[in-house]
């Protein structure tokens, strides 16, 4: 079954063609990479798919479900989890309390729940384990380093239990040692049934992580397969290369 | 992946509560007392009056901190609030001959679904032109409550009976002075409450990034409109008091500007993301605004100096006195506290995970 799909989806800014007549399909289970040159549209791509932007034409299905037009806490609740590409955190909130405004279903009594309560905080507390931060749920986020608000970051989409998680260059900026610990965890994660769609323009890590490499140009894909396949495809060595 | 640690710490609480230290909740209980028997311990009818103008400040501007110190959307116009809830209950009273309390319920709902409908429409905007939004909609109102003569008596105000018949002036103090402390505790705790709950977590994250919350699933729409009803609704609710309280009410204070500042001040100074921010703000302001009134007489002189506080709040303290003072006092004490002992194991993690 296809997790995510999108149809003819087109976005301009003012002259400018973001995203043009794009199609996607993105089978459950797999970690899918989207690369392409500088402004090929990837970012609007992931706006128009998180309802951040509403594009001009096109439809986004879900699992299923239509979700053109949603608001993006909609979309977030359908099952849709995503990072940004300069990662951002709630810097005077604690990394706990970053934590708990996440929320997979609005309801009434979650939300009136305290910080403190119990479940709440120890699934939060779980995640933090796994990311390595669970020492530190007291501190402002803004104390921490890059690389740690990366990793809160990915640890409070979690939290909302997404089926499907876009990660916007998880590999920007941060260490060497710190790309691996992202990867090993996206692969853990894939591994208890999650799907990913993963930009990025580390190639050594897209080539390793992703099963499957879409390459947008212009505003659409151009080629998409295994990463083998897609490494010696010569339409993606022209659009990266010029050649 | 870093094993969970037999030994650790109960998890952390991720949001200041109140004060826990015992001499601050010995101080705080002092206080409580204090205030509750200024009305008998304060000297002069002039000075008992002062007392319920403090407490009802307290109370608006921790109603505006609702608003202001949990979403950081400023709102300069909750003067129509306070307003319409004056109005609507004196309206209740003397065109509708309601009894006083359900005239004060009834002024609060109407500003409640005032605010629900106008926060609708306003919080689509963001920053100054929310602020722009907030201050259009204080004058229109004012303009309203002077034009529809037939329902609010235009310019020259409105007369609201008392609310106890045969009352002595002190006594009407007195009785209003305990009514907004009331008010002021139900505020507070609201205030705490809304701290500690998930979705004061989605309004401070609205706040901090307020894209980045909606991605998260909070839906920002509905959080801030709330957010905006209950802050109206208690600021209303002490427009109402204040309509029973004063007895006469006049469409250029209650739907003024300068009172919706003073609410901003007060919160700002104190410091809005604190419980006890805005009521130590207010605890402040409105008493040398009183001062500079009675020494001063009706000069623009304390409205100079309001701006001038603002100034200086806005430049140095942008966070309000509380966390400066909290900082000032940390810089003394001793700092062996804050140097956290690490096993090799957590240590050796923390470095893998930092960059």
């Amino acid at each position: 079954m296809s997790t995510l799909s999108a149809k003819g989806l087109r976005k301009s800014f003012g002259g400018v063609v973001a995203v043009d007549g794009a199609d996607l399909d993105l089978h459950e289970g797999r970690i899918n990479g989207l690369i392409g040159p500088n402004g090929s549209g990837k970012t609007t791509l992931f706006n128009i798919v998180t309802g951040m932007i509403k594009a001009d034409s096109g439809t986004v299905r879900l699992g299923g479900t239509e979700v053109t037009g949603w608001s993006p806490h909609r979309i977030a609740h359908a099952g849709l989890g995503r990072t940004f590409q300069l990662c951002r955190v709630f810097p005077r909130l604690t990394v706990m309390e970053n934590m708990l405004v996440s929320l997979r279903r609005p309801r009434l009594r979650d939300i009136l729940g305290g910080l403190t309560s119990k479940a709440d905080v120890e699934v939060a507390m779980g995640w933090l384990e796994r990311v390595g931060l669970d020492h530190l749920a007291g501190t402002d986020a803004r104390d921490l380093s890059y690389g740690q608000q990366k990793l809160l970051e990915l640890a409070a989409v979690l939290m909302a239990d997404p089926q499907l998680i876009l990660l916007d260059e998880p590999a920007g900026g941060v260490n060497p040692a710190l790309i691996d610990r992202i990867g090993d965890l996206v692969r853990d994660l894939n591994a208890e049934g999650r799907t990913f769609l993963i930009v990025e323009h580390n190639m050594a890590m897209v080539m390793s992580l992703c099963q499957h490499i879409i390459v947008f140009d212009r505003g659409r894909p151009i080629a998409a397969g295994p990463p083998a396949e897609i490494q010696s495809d010569p339409r993606v060595l022209e659009a990266y290369l010029g050649v | 992946m870093p094993n969970a640690s037999s030994v650790r710490s109960p998890a952390p609480t991720a949001l200041p509560h109140l004060p826990r230290s015992v001499p601050l909740r010995i101080g705080l209980g002092l206080l409580l007392v204090l205030l509750l028997a200024y009305p008998w311990i304060a000297p002069g009818g002039y000075l008992r009056y002062a007392g319920v103008l403090v407490v009802m400040y307290a109370v608006l501007s921790t109603s505006w901190s609702m608003v202001g110190g949990f979403t950081g959307y400023v709102s300069l116009g909750h003067a129509a609030f306070f307003g319409l809830g004056a109005y609507a209950t004196g309206i209740g009273v003397v065109t509708l001959g309601l009894p006083h309390a359900a005239a004060f319920v009834l002024g609060v709902l109407v500003v409640a679904v005032f605010a629900a409908v106008a926060g609708l429409a306003a919080v689509r905007a963001r920053g100054a032109s929310f602020v722009i939004v907030t201050i259009a909609m204080v004058t229109m109102l004012s303009l309203l409550a002077q034009d529809m003569t037939w329902l609010t008596g235009g310019s020259a105000g409105l007369q609201v009976p008392g609310a106890v018949a045969g009352i002595s002036r002190t006594g009407n103090h007195a009785l209003f002075f305990y009514l907004f402390t009331v008010l002021l505790l139900f505020a507070l705790l609201t205030w705490w409450f809304i701290d500690r709950s998930r979705y004061g977590a989605g309004l401070k994250a609205i706040r901090e990034d307020e894209e980045k919350a909606e991605a998260l699933g909070v839906p920002t729409t509905a959080y801030k409109v709330a957010a905006l009803t209950v802050s109206a609704a208690f600021t209303g609710a002490a427009g109402g008091l204040y309509a029973m309280w004063f007895g006469n009410l006049d469409p250029i204070f209650v739907f003024s500007l300068v009172l919706g500042s003073s609410m901003v001040l007060m919160a700002l100074l104190g410091g809005s993301r604190y419980l006890l921010g805005p009521t130590l703000g207010a605890f402040v302001v409105a008493p040398a605004n009183e001062y500079f009134l009675t020494q001063h007489g009706e000069s623009q002189l304390h409205i100079i100096l309001s701006g001038a506080l603002l100034f200086v709040v806005v430049l140095f303290m942008p966070e309000g006195v509380i966390p400066a003072v909290q900082r000032a006092l940390r810089r003394f004490r001793p700092q062996s506290a804050s140097i956290r002992e690490q096993t090799q194991q957590e240590l050796h993690e923390s470095r893998g995970a930092a960059t």
